[in-house]
């Protein structure tokens, strides 16, 4: 089971993780809210978007054939992986036969999901992160804190430090310097590596096409440079258009980066063809399932799948700006990290993410394809409750007390009694704010209990409408 | 065996469900009356430089620019077809310079152009690849909207030249450039050809350290794109 209590309290009081969190999540919402107010459509694109992933994930297994037999006739090979394990040793079979040591990779949140760089290194092959984040993260020896700022934690000074360390870079705190030495660094490793892996964005079903989108040109690089591309792609990813990627590419560079687009958005067909100078001579599409269908046999829980990783859910929570990325003590973070980590996992591994919400629904009002995430965090406390109950039988105190509750509460006659003793208890315990009654005298220790009213509602409604 | 367990399930999932229907029609894209302002404007927001070259006087100035603001004095092409599709005034010195597999560059020891261009070529490698300084390629196409061009992959064209150097030219005729992405993704005929194509959209840039930007971190600091008639 994941505990992320303890990690909570240690980012509470992490008082450089703060500054840093205030820091860039102030610039990326002022900047995110200008570049939506530019479009005039924004809600008719989210409906568009919504739409075609609702299609799309119920007939999942249609479109992925489709994918699959666009992408081989191109002259790639696709491989379907049921869990991570799969997908890691079809990566190091594939390395071994042709003796690659050493492969660079652009971003990929499925990739942190199946641990590769860790399974990689274990298998003797040494994988380096190219997007500048991502590098900065695997110099530290840490996991990254965002879905698309992965480095987000760190200020400057710490990374020029990190620099300084490992890769013996003059000290200085100019980000343009800073970015000039993993400029250098990382491109003696795209001219030496042999295997390039990305991640996928999108893929399309209809011409066989993977979809990168980037600013840095890292993943270009990665998808240029090595022999052999292996693209690794979670089985949600497929869409079955190409028009419709000019509405999702609105959404994801809006909402991930507030730009109108990213720098470069590659689009794969295969390996290189005959009459091409370069390219890979190689291309391999490995589909992940590892818990996806899983999460596809509820028909309500399955919207899920819909996301396209641009982490804005995770900007504008406020639970995330509090506690940062690392708290969630998982790939995913914030909001959808706290409706998709059990589902992966499953909820008794995972049963604290879906209580690490204040439920505010900001994260639904931002979220590019409409997905409810507040409800789907509800649904899933619902679940962990009935774990927690079937497992302890629950409490016969708990039981008389919820009976009671219901009795209470399914008569007017009998609420407006209970509710009067409660407000003479209150009267007779409660002085400003404080409980003095144990055991509620230990729930007002830290928090304020409001004054209660003169007049009930009920009391002014009689009133009110005596007036009118 | 994952092939077939994974589809298994997925189809005993989809069996019984209707699937809600795709939406018919894209929503409503922006349009502009002036293509080449909007363009110029949404590529200058984003730090690449838009030069035209819509005439011989023009485009001469042009790469002189690109040549000066690099302190180079010569340049890569990336094939023959361009100077003819661009109405590049070029009597070609070295005709063999252009055989397949081949680097093209052309010296400019002033760091000024003069037509013809005096071309010289190299084995088409890595190493030579990995140390040049300016490429020139020419765009299928542009994209208003967002000072997009696309560059794709080709007979004789790969994917290393016009990302490896720290400057790169994007050649783009007026007559093909696109009014917005709907218009690109609905008429784009991906994998028919190309085995690789990527919209630009200025110079490579990050902002992973405290969001503060920086250009040029993997792909091209510098990123131009001449417009020719």
């Amino acid at each position: 089971m994941i505990e992320i209590r303890p990690q909570i309290r240690s980012a509470l009081s992490d008082s450089q993780l703060q500054k840093n969190l205030r820091v860039t999540l102030g610039k990326t919402a002022t900047a995110r809210q200008q570049v939506i107010a530019e479009v005039a459509n924004w809600e008719e694109l989210r409906r568009h978007a919504h739409q075609v992933k609702a299609h799309t994930i119920s007939r999942l297994g249609e479109y992925l054939q489709q994918l699959e037999k666009n992408v081989m006739a191109q002259g790639g090979n696709v491989v379907w992986a049921d869990a991570g394990r799969e997908a890691l040793d079809y990566i190091f079979q594939l390395a071994l036969k042709k003796d690659i040591r050493k492969v660079v990779k652009s971003k990929s949140m499925l990739g942190e999901e199946i641990r590769l760089n860790e399974e990689l290194e274990r298998n003797g092959i040494e994988p380096i992160e190219t997007d500048l984040g991502e590098y900065i993260v695997q110099l530290g020896h840490e996991h990254p804190s965002h879905i698309v700022m992965p480095a987000l934690h760190k200020s400057k000074e710490q990374v020029a430090a990190l620099f300084v360390e490992k890769l013996g870079m003059t000290p200085t705190d100019d980000c343009e310097k800073i970015t000039a030495t993993a400029r250098r660094t990382l491109r003696q490793h795209f001219l030496s590596a042999r295997m390039g892996i990305t991640g996928v964005n999108f893929g399309i079903a209809e011409t066989g096409t993977i979809v990168v989108v980037e600013n840095e040109g890292n993943a270009r690089l990665s998808v240029s440079v090595p022999e052999v591309h292996v693209a690794i792609m979670g089985l949600e990813k497929v869409i079955p258009r190409a028009a419709d990627l000019s509405v999702f590419l609105k959404l994801l560079t809006r909402n991930a980066t507030a730009q109108k687009i990213s720098t470069y958005v590659n689009l794969i067909n295969g390996n290189r063809r005959p009459g091409e100078l370069d390219g890979p001579s190689e291309f391999h599409l490995v589909l992940v399932d590892n818990g996806r269908t899983r999460i596809l046999a509820d028909e309500f829980l399955r919207q899920t799948l819909y996301c396209i990783r641009c982490g804005a859910c995770l900007d504008v929570c406020p639970v995330y700006q509090t506690i940062g990325g690392h708290a969630y003590h998982s790939t995913y973070q914030g909001p959808i990290g706290a409706i998709l980590t059990p589902q992966l996992l499953s909820v008794e591994e995972a049963p604290e993410h879906p209580f690490a919400s204040s439920l505010c629904g900001a994260c639904y009002e931002i979220c590019p394809v409409k997905i409810e995430i507040p409800h789907i965090l509800l649904k899933l406390r619902e679940k962990v409750q009935d774990q927690k109950s079937a497992r302890a039988s629950r409490l016969p105190l708990e039981r008389w007390g919820l009976q009671a509750w219901s009795w209470i509460m399914t008569s007017p006659g009998r609420y407006a009694v209970t509710n009067r003793i409660a407000r003479t208890l209150a009267r007779m315990f409660a002085r400003k704010g404080r409980n003095r009654m144990p055991p509620l005298s230990a729930w007002t220790k830290s928090r304020e209990l409001p004054e209660l009213a003169p007049k009930t509602f009920r009391e002014l409604f009689k009133e009110e409408g005596r007036e009118s | 065996m994952s092939r077939s367990a994974i589809r298994d399930r997925l189809r005993r999932l989809h069996e019984a469900e209707q699937a809600a229907p795709l939406p018919s029609t894209l929503p409503e894209f922006p349009r502009y009356a002036d293509l080449v302002e909007q363009f110029k404007v949404e590529l200058e927001r984003v730090s690449g430089v838009f030069l035209d070259g819509r005439s011989p006087e023009l485009l001469r100035q042009a790469l002189e620019r690109v040549l000066a603001d690099a302190k180079a004095g010569e340049i890569y092409w990336e094939s023959e077809d361009l100077f003819a599709k661009h109405g590049i005034p070029c009597e070609l010195r070295d005709s063999e310079a252009f055989k397949r597999g081949r680097l093209v560059r052309s010296d400019h020891p002033v760091r000024q152009v003069q037509f013809p261009l005096n071309l010289h070529s190299h084995p088409y490698n890595r190493a030579t690849l990995a140390s040049l300084t300016i490429s020139v390629s020419s765009a299928a196409c542009g994209i208003a909207e967002t000072g997009t061009v696309l560059e794709t992959t080709g007979p004789a064209v790969g994917r290393l030249l016009p990302v490896l150097a720290p400057v790169h030219v994007a050649f783009l005729r007026r007559q093909d450039l696109l009014m917005n992405h709907a218009d690109f993704f609905s008429s784009v005929k991906l994998g028919d050809a190309e085995s690789y194509l990527v919209l630009v959209t200025g110079p490579s840039r990050t902002a992973d350290i405290e969001k503060t930007l920086v250009l040029g971190v993997h792909g091209p600091q510098k990123h131009y794109v001449v417009l020719t008639e």
